[in-house]
């Protein structure tokens, strides 16, 4: 975690946002949509890393992919550094996509097998008309030494790397445009335990020297704390809890948070006897056929009657959001 | 009795670029009712070597040596016993699959039959291997399923594999496992595929059925956290070695091995309180076609020596369980070692 965030100057506000995705076309019965991404705000301030977590479908890489406007948003609004881009053609974006960009959660399907790793770190520099043949040469050796790999791997192909070597390529190609703004999706989670730390250290190193913002999707709650300032909580399309890292996963306040953040398992042995895991009960709702109430009103053990009647909305507890009917 | 003994166990493959030491060496045991941990990253040989003892490995993979003894029978394919008589080899450890040792998978959906009722799947491994009734055999399985925590057993009993969510999945795999009472379960990852809140409903689960009926775990995983929570003893594996084992104390409060502690270090400690820094271990996983003669970790040891390169370290014994491999503990008797090992290579 860095140090020099700059507080109150969000790099991208997300207000409302909403994805929903077709599920069943209908005539004379309701089409039914899957909301993937259902009225969710959060900020990313300057030099800041925010974590997202949540379940497998819970909408964490449908939100990433929807600020970075590879989906089209169903409703709501995106802000860079003040401007709406929530209506901006794909001309109008492609400007953008300097400052806005993505890591991969797969280093073996994301870069194309046939470039060598020169030509894929070179590639969005050309696609830019950045600087001249010459100059992105340079840049490309220049980038190669930021991310830890050898000059002499500008010639080779990615079948010949590892998955972290690959990874390192993918941020690489990222970092070629110079972003300040990077959405990374479970950039680590297919990688080996011993090698996912060196690409959290390498991310850490990036935003230090260059003040960039991450949104940071992944599973893995105990990653996401190290690297994240703040975390969000996402479950089925719906922001449950946000606000500082350390707080949220230290004292959890809605019960979502809390369930989650004592199912993962410490690697402690002394700990994990001693920690009390709260088990969640009842079935995931299908996202086909949302309650009209709290999404996680069955499986809540602090679930009241009230909770069935309508969606919570979400309100300040001190410097952090919570959606619960407890706090309201 | 030991459960389960191996004694130099070595595994290797044939592949187009050479030949592939996937396992190499490996000696450990595991008493009755005991939770064993194998811990290692992608390479290590921590599948192999549970496939070799199942006599599962693919077409160009063989056991070179070592001796397998389960609940006090000799099952290696190279044993005295079977050298010659591969028939009788597959049909007794046909007997012994889902019999007396339970396996369970990674992926549950590649391992359910999609078009088969999940009933008719734990029915078939009971009816294969008891001599009971069909009717008896679905009131086993219905009964499996209500232990392993499903929900209205009697109506999902009819239902396929794509009606049941990933962790139900996986919960129909364990029930399946457990349908003989095997005296082992094997479980190579098997909660890699699902979320955090499953996962910890999945691994209570493992160790309510240890402690109810006795039977002793192998849990093979590369998550430290699973480990910490689940097993009693560790063996952490590197380059096809057992570099190091222990209890899980020992293993997680007292590591010996340059690369468990690495490990321990690359994950932080997620306590609370302070934010500590990751320490990566630097370079990558070894290739096992390109292996020194030495140690497989040395080119990533923060500790190597130059004898590290050349020669293999020998075990060094630091309590009842604990032992690790690393020439760190046996500087000592470098000479002798060196010596054995050299005359090893040219006789």
């Amino acid at each position: 975690m860095t140090e020099n965030v700059k507080e109150n100057t969000p790099i991208i506000r997300v207000k409302e946002l909403e994805k929903y995705f077709l599920a069943k076309r209908g005539y004379i019965h309701m089409s039914q949509y899957v909301k993937a991404v259902d009225g969710i705000s959060l900020d990313v301030m300057e030099g800041e890393t925010v974590g997202l977590v949540g379940e497998s479908g819970c909408g964490k890489s449908t939100l990433g992919r929807t600020i970075m406007k590879i989906y089209e948003p169903t409703g709501g609004e995106i802000f860079y550094r003040g401007q709406n881009i929530t209506k901006l053609s794909n001309k109008k974006m492609h400007n953008l996509r300097k400052s806005m960009q993505m890591i991969f959660q797969d280093p073996y399907a994301s870069l194309n097998p046939r470039f060598t790793i020169g030509d894929i770190i070179e590639e969005p520099m050309v696609i830019h008309n950045m600087y001249t043949k010459a100059e992105r040469k340079e840049k490309v050796y220049e980038l190669l030494e930021l991310v830890g790999l050898k000059p002499d791997h500008i010639r080779r192909y990615p079948h010949e790397f590892s998955g972290g070597q690959r990874q390192r390529v993918g941020i690489a190609r990222t970092l070629a445009l110079n972003p300040d703004f990077i959405v990374c999706d479970e950039p680590i989670s297919a990688l080996d335990v011993s090698i996912q730390a060196q690409i959290i250290n390498l991310l850490e190193k990036i935003q230090d020297e260059q003040g960039i913002s991450y949104l940071f999707i992944a599973h893995d709650l105990g990653m996401v704390k190290h690297i994240s300032h703040k975390i969000g909580v996402m479950y089925l399309g719906h922001l449950v809890e946000f606000g500082d890292a350390d707080e949220v996963y230290n004292h959890p306040l809605h019960p979502y948070t809390e369930a989650l953040m004592s199912a993962a398992p410490i690697p402690d042995p002394k700990l994990a006897r001693e920690s009390k895991r709260i088990m969640l009960k009842g079935e995931i709702p299908s996202p086909l056929d949302m309650p009209t109430g709290c999404p996680f009103a069955s499986r809540c053990p602090r679930c009241r009657e009230e909770c069935l009647a309508g969606p919570p909305i979400m309100v300040n507890v001190g410097d952090r959001k919570v959606a619960c009917f407890d706090y309201l | 009795m030991k459960l389960l003994e191996i004694k130099n166990l070595t595994t290797e493959f044939k592949t187009g670029q050479g030949i592939v030491k996937a396992v190499r060496n490996v000696n450990y045991s595991l008493e009755k009712g005991e939770i064993l941990g194998i811990v290692g990253e992608s390479g290590s040989g921590k599948s192999v070597g549970m496939l070799s003892l199942m006599g599962l490995l693919a077409d160009n993979g063989r056991i070179v040596s070592g001796s397998i003894i389960f609940d006090g029978e000799e099952i290696s394919p190279i044993s005295e016993k079977y050298k010659n008589n591969k028939k009788a080899y597959e049909k007794r450890m046909q007997e012994i699959r889902g019999n007396d040792i339970g396996m369970i998978f990674q992926d549950p959906m590649t391992f359910l039959n999609p078009i088969l009722k999940v009933g008719t799947q734990i029915e078939e491994q009971i009816l294969r291997h008891t001599k009971c009734s069909k009717k008896e055999a679905r009131e086993r399985a219905i009964e499996l399923m209500k232990k392993v925590g499903i929900p209205s057993p009697e109506k999902r009993i009819d239902q396929y594999p794509f009606q049941f969510s990933g962790g139900m999945r996986q919960r129909i795999i364990i029930a399946i496992a457990l349908s003989c009472n095997p005296k082992l379960i094997i479980a190579d990852e098997p909660t890699t595929a699902l979320d955090v809140t499953v996962q910890s409903q999945i691994l209570e689960l493992l160790q309510q059925i240890a402690e109810e009926t006795g039977t002793a775990i192998i849990m093979i995983t590369h998550d430290l956290g699973v480990v910490a929570t689940l097993c009693q003893k560790i063996n952490i594996m590197y380059g096809g070695q057992i570099v190091e084992h222990g209890t899980t104390d020992e293993i997680f409060y007292n590591p010996k091995h340059p690369y468990t502690m690495g490990l321990l270090r690359s994950i932080g400690t997620h306590t609370n309180g302070e934010r500590q820094s990751l320490i990566p271990i630097p370079g990558t996983p070894p290739d096992l076609l390109k292996l020194n003669s030495g140690c497989a970790f040395m080119p990533r040891c923060s500790k190597a020596m130059k004898i590290c390169k050349d020669y293999m370290p020998c075990r060094t014994q630091f309590s009842e369980d604990q032992y690790c491999s690393c020439w760190e503990y046996c500087k000592d008797s470098a000479d002798k070692i060196v010596q054995e090992q050299s005359a090893a290579v040219n006789g």
